[in-house]
């Protein structure tokens, strides 16, 4: 007898090993391109691997979505376990991954797949597949997912814009928060944007400017932090977040390859979904 | 005293300033180099003077209306802004007569001190202020005698100027240390002295009748963008309606202000078609000093100044950004970080509330945030919100680095109010260290000063002097307690060389390894390196 539904998601949701195995989450990789070698993200690279070559790489990396090949054998290998499928992806603004994952569907009969595109990055996408693994049907996974959509913020703290820029996330005339002068940019990605929050000059100051900023959005349903190779930085936003909650779990995260390209190492972020 | 001898006496001060204007900026009591007060006096009172050159206006409160218009839109530096605040309070206390008897001219001349204190939030003693009440009170007593004349009455008010002068070492501890007298005070004494000796020259107040120019040959080119012309220049002629000329002009475009007599108005204007508001004008009299300047390339300058360039998307709050800045690297620094105008100007070169009027309704935004980034362009830039239909919200930073703390926590998607809170408290929170040679040997804040030492001010206080940049500016961050502070940057200006600007450098990594080090090219004149520490 097949299990009614399964939760899919992509490598960008920087989903905790300890949450994939207990929910039995399928994760499809993005894919870094250091020149000519293609790394599975966090498949054929870890991300401290990462950073160490980014580091010493004079080039930028690329990065690039899933095919849709690769999601429909996925699909298939599901389809003899499961019913159906609820996929959740990186948000289409930054990436062509829930594309990819909708054309992959249309070739894989008799297997339903709701692509949900999840209109944001990292730990957030990891909250909604754990929502829907919770869920008890397909229809109430995708309702209670699309439900809690909105509700999802990122806000980073990148130690440098050039990586976003270079990759082509940040527009032009965003790009003028952080010109001349070393300034740390506060960025919050919300309803399909990048807008920034703030421009700070020192990292105190800004993981200073995040706290205050996260107060402001109480309550919350999940909360994580994020980080690029800043595990103790990480580790003191987190004890100031537990000072903000009252005994609210906040989870630490690090952020993969492909998401670690375009913040660049140093990167810090305080992800929810807000209530 | 009618409007002809005021005319008269006005000129003659310009002249008397003119020649003592080395003389006041000596005064200047921090050996620093900055704003000269003899110098923005000065370039006031000739903005004051400007428009009254071509009025033949009989009455003195035609004539006194004119200076106090001129010398507002003039006004530099603190000094110069106070003496308009005088000229504004003489105007005031004249208004509505022709001419003045002694009893008279003397209660203006106490109006116009009185209009001066009014001004400031925190008057001082011992400065121009003083000396203008003092030179008030003694006109009042010359006043009272029997023989009185306009004269006697102008004589007494400069005697009581140069007597309350004298005192402000007195009143004033730092002009004391410094060993000078208040330079602005000095200033105003030199005024009143000009007024007396011109008209004690003058046996008959003949006034010699000034040719009035032809209006300038026009020539403009057509704006691309239609952005229009600042249009501006003065109606002569006979019973001038002001308010009629205002509402026919206001037709033709915005910005409008005329002001002035009935026999001589001073339009200002920007409008798409200034040939039109020509020959509106001229159908009510005369024309002089006209002048039509080309906005849209004033424009189109300002807007290719944003990194954006001419087609980036307005800004989603509509607030505009004016810097006062001075140096290559400090205004491009300003520029990328969003700022729409900069009015070149700062602590040498004083800019009038004019220079940022301009700046402030010459960018694409009808409220905007001006910053004046110096001490001594404060006052002048809270005139700027009077003389503009433009909010105009005036953030007070002190120094250069308190003006980038400003700006970097300017956000375009943050409403103004929000905008000047977060400006307000990131300026607050950086400190400042400049580095310069003393101009002057002083006693200053319990320093003594030798002519070209180095010496280091915290915060525009003069805490350091002797040695090199680098030990200056180490002793700087130990008073500053670098424990307390995560970055410097160093503003490198003009004056510094490569191997200095690495000593420093390293020096303060060295002391202070706990402290990241920035380096920018600021290209200011005079301060080899300013400093800001957050």
């Amino acid at each position: 007898m097949k299990r009614p539904f399964a939760v899919v998601t992509d490598s960008t949701a920087d989903l905790p090993d300890e949450w994939r195995d207990r929910y039995g989450i399928q994760v499809v990789p993005l894919k870094v391109l250091f020149g000519s070698e293609t790394f599975k993200d966090r498949v054929d690279m870890t991300d401290a691997q990462f950073f160490e070559r980014l580091a010493g790489s004079s080039k930028l990396p690329t990065t690039s979505a899933p095919s849709p090949g690769e999601f429909a054998e996925v699909y298939r290998r599901l389809a003899k376990d499961y019913e159906s499928c609820i996929s959740i992806h990186i948000g289409a603004q930054l990436s062509a991954t829930a594309e990819a994952a909708r054309i992959g569907a249309q070739s894989v009969d008799g297997f339903q797949v709701a692509v949900i595109d999840s209109e944001t990055v990292t730990m957030p996408m990891a909250f909604l597949c754990k929502v829907a693994a919770e869920s008890p049907s397909l229809d109430e996974a995708t309702a209670a997912v699309k439900e809690r959509i909105p509700k999802a913020r990122v806000l980073a703290l990148l130690d440098t814009l050039r990586y976003l820029e270079m990759g082509g996330r940040l527009s032009k005339a965003q790009a003028v928060i952080g010109t001349m002068l070393d300034l740390k940019p506060l960025l919050l990605v919300k309803d399909r944007e990048i807008k920034p929050v703030d421009r700070v000059r020192t990292r105190a100051r800004a993981i200073g400017r995040m706290v205050e900023f996260f107060r402001g959005e109480l309550p919350v349903e999940q909360v994580a932090v994020m980080h690029a190779q800043a595990p103790d930085e990480a580790e003191e936003i987190a004890s100031r977040l537990r000072g903000e909650l009252s005994g609210q779990e906040v989870t630490i995260g690090r952020i993969g390859c492909v998401l670690g390209t375009h913040t660049g190492p140093r990167a810090l972020g305080v992800v929810y979904l807000r209530r | 005293m009618d409007g002809s001898l005021f005319k008269q006496a006005l000129l003659g001060s310009l002249s008397w300033l003119a020649a003592n204007q080395e003389e006041v900026n000596r005064l200047n009591v921090f050996p620093v180099p900055d704003g000269d007060t003899g110098t923005n006096m000065l370039l006031t009172l000739q903005s004051a003077v400007e428009d009254i050159r071509e009025s033949q206006a009989p009455e003195i409160s035609k004539i006194a209306r004119l200076a106090s218009h001129g010398s507002l839109m003039g006004a530099r530096g603190n000094s110069g802004v106070i003496l308009s605040q005088i000229f504004r309070g003489f105007a005031r206390a004249v208004e509505g007569k022709s001419s003045l008897n002694p009893t008279e001219l003397a209660g203006a001349f106490e109006e116009a001190a009185n209009a001066a204190y009014r001004a400031v939030n925190r008057p001082t003693e011992g400065t121009i202020l003083t000396v203008a009440r003092e030179a008030g009170r003694a006109a009042t007593a010359a006043a009272s005698a029997p023989d009185a004349t306009a004269p006697s009455v102008i004589a007494a008010a400069a005697g009581g100027a140069r007597a309350a002068v004298l005192k402000t070492p007195s009143q004033l501890q730092i002009l004391r240390d410094a060993g000078v007298v208040d330079a602005g005070g000095f200033g105003l004494q030199l005024i009143l002295e000009g007024m007396l000796k011109s008209i004690e020259e003058t046996e008959a107040p003949a006034v010699p009748a000034t040719q009035p120019s032809k209006a300038a040959q026009v020539t403009m080119d057509l704006p691309e963008g239609g952005w229009g012309y600042c249009t501006e220049f003065l109606i002569e002629g006979q019973n001038l309606d002001l308010e009629r000329i205002r509402t026919q002009i206001e037709a033709l475009g915005n910005s409008v202000m005329v002001v002035g007599e009935p026999e001589l108005l001073k339009v200002h204007v920007h409008t798409d078609d200034p040939t039109r508001v020509i020959a509106l004008a001229g159908g009510h009299g005369k024309l002089l000093k006209l002048n039509v300047g080309d906005m849209s390339t004033q424009h189109r300058r300002i807007l290719e100044s944003e990194s954006g360039g001419p087609s980036s998307a307005p800004r989603a709050n509509g607030v505009g950004l004016v810097a006062v800045v001075a140096g290559k690297g400090l205004v491009d620094i300003f520029k990328a970080l969003g700022v729409d105008a900069i009015v070149e100007g700062g602590q040498t070169l004083n800019p009038s509330t004019q220079d940022m009027l301009r700046a402030v309704d010459a960018v694409p935004y009808d409220e905007v945030i001006l910053l004046p980034n110096n001490s001594n362009v404060i006052l002048a830039a809270k005139q700027v919100g009077g003389l503009t239909s433009k909010t105009v919200h005036l953030i007070e930073t002190h120094s250069v680095p308190q003006g980038v703390a400003a700006v970097v926590a300017f956000n375009p998607e943050r409403s103004a109010v929000d905008n000047i809170a977060a400006m307000t408290v990131e300026a607050e929170r950086v400190q400042t260290i400049e580095v310069t040679h003393a101009v002057r040997d002083t006693r200053s804040n319990g320093l003594k000063v030798k002519k070209g030492d180095v010496i280091g001010l915290i915060n525009e206080k003069l805490e350091f002097a002797g040695g090199d940049y680098a030990e200056v500016v180490n002793k700087a961050l130990g008073k500053l307690g670098p424990d307390g502070y995560e970055l410097v940057t160093v503003y490198r200006g003009e004056g510094a060389s490569d191997e200095e600007l690495q000593h420093l450098e390293s020096a303060i990594r060295s002391s202070y390894p706990g402290l990241d080090v920035e380096v920018q090219q600021g290209g200011q004149q005079h301060y080899p390196f300013i400093l800001s520490v957050e």
